[in-house]
């Protein structure tokens, strides 16, 4: 029993780390019905940022958080201002839209490599390695840390999209971007809000995948398995992506306890295929055909 | 200097079989893939069993794997297509597809040594033999891009919805598409086992997608001589520049980006290379 708790609670602490990227994808798609495959380098980014931030600066842990969040902020804006928006104005295709993100998370990602080197370094902080002991249940503060602040962040998103104006303008844009520009929303604000949130997200992250793991140029290969967590809550829908990242999460670390753990990467994959055979627009997501 | 030059011909031999294959997928299906580095891994992988172990020669091993390439293609497609994948599911699903046939691969021991991999295997891929067969290759995309099946593909590329309602089987043609390319990934992992003699799980990765995507955004979707034409220069360009070798990726990462916003319908843009000179004819006879 002890053993399936520990599972358990493992499952929940890498399921809010997708939970977390998942509402990054689901945010934008929401609106303009593309994924964003930049999001891998957004997050990797925003974790070095944390890195640097207390290897040169010396900085406490909470400031090197907030520093990572700001930087992939910074750096999602950067990719929406120079890239997508420019596309988006010239009615561009997804299919256009994908590859430039490709292109992105290729560029940022081999830049870094060139640069910093591809080798694995550790998070500079030895909160993923204390451990605290309940009964034979072992936490490690990382795992309190990363699950407590995601729901924080999840608590706050919530609050800014359903009680705030800009929020208004998000919910109204997620149905026709066009119209509600029509209406005097200011679009343009809708979608440096969206992509500001979801780098923060992308940033918190990545942080703490960073600490329960380790720092490399290509951690942002996770933000695929966060793509498949959002595919399974439906695409586009934000309480869906927070399930969806938990269940996969969950499912993964069962798999790799229980069944094998050669498997828990091909798991999500598997998954994906399932879940859109038999359920197409995932748990909660709105019909796709909606949007034709 | 004759090895080194036919060294580089029959890499570009390799690329463009590959591309034309992806060529198929993405720019006239308008489906895309990171994951086509998988097809090549198990054409590779199934072609070398059938030469080392069943006393297979080159060109029936080539196809062999081929077929067992589009088998998978056949297996991955069907649930994927039917489950109405759209552009970016597909994609990631395709990238699974690539981890997990990588990771399979590296834990099967019989006939193959796991991670490992397979080494002496024969040098089969001479530099003529293999531009002859990327050659075919191109011509059959050309003509098969020109048929009945490149046109359906095409309306399903420019407007699904629009190609289901005048009766096309958009799962079907679909599917059919997925596994020509997944064939002719194949055959080019056979003839790269039989040029480099040795391969392991990850010989064909991440990058080698990254490399034929890269190949047909470049070279323009909707075309087959354009994405021709940039095989080739990708395959030259690191030779011809070595400082480029290392920031290679950087470099297409960069191309990628600029492609798609300033030009993206790439090099050839749906034309084909001696399609000008056609129209031309074609209007001096008209004018006659």
């Amino acid at each position: 029993m002890t053993v399936f708790i520990q599972q358990v609670i493992t499952g929940l602490s890498i399921g809010s780390i997708y939970a977390l990227l998942a509402v990054g994808y689901a945010l934008i798609f929401s609106i303009y019905n593309f994924s964003n495959f930049a999001f891998g380098v957004i997050m990797m980014v925003g974790t070095f940022g944390a890195v640097y931030a207390i290897n040169l600066a010396g900085a406490p842990l909470p400031i090197a958080i907030i520093v990572g969040m700001i930087v992939a902020a910074g750096i999602s804006l950067l990719v929406e201002l120079s890239t997508y928006r420019p596309m988006r104005r010239k009615n561009s295709p997804r299919l256009y839209l994908m590859i430039a993100g490709i292109g992105v998370n290729m560029f940022v990602e081999n830049l870094a490599i060139q640069t910093i080197g591809s080798s694995v370094k550790p998070f500079p902080s030895n909160w993923g390695r204390i451990i605290l002991n309940i009964g034979n249940i072992s936490i490690a503060y990382a795992d309190i840390l990363s699950g407590g602040l995601s729901v924080v962040m999840l608590v706050c998103l919530w609050l800014f999209i359903y009680k705030t104006k800009i929020g208004l303008g998000i919910r109204a844009s997620a149905y026709d971007v066009n119209t509600t520009g029509l209406m005097g929303v200011n679009v343009d604000m809708v979608s440096l809000a969206v992509f500001a949130i979801s780098g923060l997200a992308a940033g918190l992250a990545g942080v703490f995948y960073g600490m329960k793991y380790t720092v490399y140029p290509s951690m942002g290969a996770v933000s695929n398995k966060a793509f498949v967590a959002s595919v399974i809550g439906g695409l586009g829908s934000l309480p869906g992506a927070v399930i969806g990242g938990l269940v996969l999460g969950l499912l993964e670390t069962m798999v790799s306890a229980y069944v094998s753990s050669k498997l828990r990467d091909m798991i999500a994959y598997l998954v994906m295929i399932l879940i859109l055979v038999f359920m197409p627009n995932g748990l909660l997501g709105k019909s796709v055909k909606d949007k034709l | 200097m004759y090895q080194y030059l036919s060294g580089i011909l029959t890499v570009i031999a390799i690329n463009i079989t590959a591309v034309c294959g992806l060529t198929i997928l993405t720019g006239f299906t308008g489906m895309f893939s990171l994951g086509h580095a998988g097809f090549m891994s198990l054409g590779a992988y199934a072609s070398v069993i059938a030469i080392k172990y069943w006393g297979f020669s080159f060109i029936p091993a080539m196809l062999f794997g081929g077929i067992v390439a589009a088998f998978f293609g056949l297996l991955v497609g069907y649930p994927t297509m039917k489950g109405r994948m759209r552009g970016d599911t597909f994609a990631i699903a395709m990238l699974g597809f690539s981890e997990t046939v990588r990771l399979a691969l590296s834990n099967i021991y019989p006939y193959i040594n796991g991670a490992l991999g397979i080494s002496g295997i024969p040098k089969y891929s001479e530099a003529w033999l293999v531009l002859l067969i990327a050659a075919v290759c191109v011509y059959l995309t050309f003509r098969y891009t020109k048929s009945k099946h490149g046109r359906i593909a095409l309306s399903i590329r420019d407007e699904e919805t629009a190609a289901e309602l005048i009766g096309v089987n958009v799962t079907r043609e679909k599917v059919k598409n997925f596994m020509i390319s997944g064939f002719f990934c194949g055959m080019a992992g056979c003839m790269y086992a039989c040029y480099y003699t040795f391969i392991t799980p990850n010989t064909f990765s991440a990058t080698t997608s990254n490399n034929i995507l890269a190949a047909v955004v470049f070279g323009g979707m909707g075309s087959v001589s354009g994405p021709t034409i940039a095989a080739i220069f990708l395959a030259m360009l690191p030779e011809v520049l070595r400082v480029v070798q290392k920031w290679r990726l950087v470099l297409y990462g960069a191309l990628m980006i600029l492609v798609m916003l300033f030009k993206p319908e790439g090099l050839m843009g749906g034309r084909e290379l001696f399609s000008g000179w056609k129209m031309r004819a074609k209007k001096r006879e008209a004018g006659k």
